[in-house]
């Protein structure tokens, strides 16, 4: 099923909107191996480090970045478990679209 | 009127810069400060009270009645431990008292695991210049105020 688009054309909820430009960030679903939520930040681990965009996760609205390789923190203030969710939705949904 | 942080545990303040995550250390989620625990069990009390927004073995979150959420961390890299040697005393949604326990734990074993037992204590989203005395060191007992909020 599509993400609804409400009547402005915005996606349904904005938080949607932060989770894929994180996703993109990281260098895209493909390149996300794990993603755990701590309290203020997401532990991710990435296939390929190069492909991070430290700007992108910037403009994305997240308070920083941290890395080490291909583990990746992205700090993102106490709703991390939520976005952590969010971001585990839209990769789902990745991969459904692509079959 | 300036909200008055308690310290969580008793030990020593040491200030954000001395502690080894770069995350604390540069206050990328709000400045604060950090205290090193004494070196036996002992229990992490809420800094101030209000709702017990987030609990984790390692870390958690109390959120007052007019929104400033106070975050205290138990050790650095302590995710790691996966809860082992931590013990919850309160609930998530529980509304504490300031000085509440909230999680027993051991310093001393954190150590000896390895893993700094420092403990961040961030006013989440504050600016640095709402704080006052965060630059203060020295000896705490848990419960004293270890910085103002304004």
């Amino acid at each position: 099923m599509d993400p609804e688009p409400n009547q402005t054309g915005q996606p349904a909820r904005p938080a949607l909107a932060k989770a894929r430009a994180i996703i993109d960030g990281l260098g895209g679903a493909a390149n996300i191996l794990e993603i755990e939520p701590c309290i203020t930040r997401l532990r991710t681990e990435v296939r390929d480090g190069t492909l991070v965009s430290e700007p992108a996760l910037k403009s994305a609205g997240v308070h920083g970045v941290s890395r080490r390789g291909a583990i990746v923190q992205v700090i993102v203030g106490p709703e991390a478990d939520v976005l952590a969710q969010d971001i585990e939705d839209q990769l789902a949904q990745d991969e459904e679209d692509r079959f | 009127m300036a909200l008055v942080v308690g310290s969580p545990v008793s030990g020593t303040v040491v200030g954000l810069a001395g502690v080894s995550d770069p995350v604390f250390a540069t206050a990328m989620v709000g400045p604060g400060t950090a205290v090193d625990p004494v070196r036996e069990p002992g229990h992490v009390c809420a800094p101030v009270a209000g709702i017990l927004r987030k609990l984790k073995p390692h870390a958690f979150i109390v959120v007052t009645d007019d929104g400033h959420g106070v975050l205290v961390h138990l050790g650095i890299d302590t995710i790691r431990l996966d809860g082992d040697g931590f013990r919850l005393l309160a609930t998530e949604g529980d509304w504490v008292a300031a000085g509440e326990p909230i999680v027993a734990w051991d310093p001393f074993s954190v150590a000896a695991l390895g893993f700094s037992p420092v403990c961040p204590v961030i006013a989440l989203d504050a600016t640095n210049d709402a704080l006052s005395d965060h630059s203060l060191r020295g000896q705490v007992g848990a419960g004293e105020p270890l910085f103002s909020w304004n």
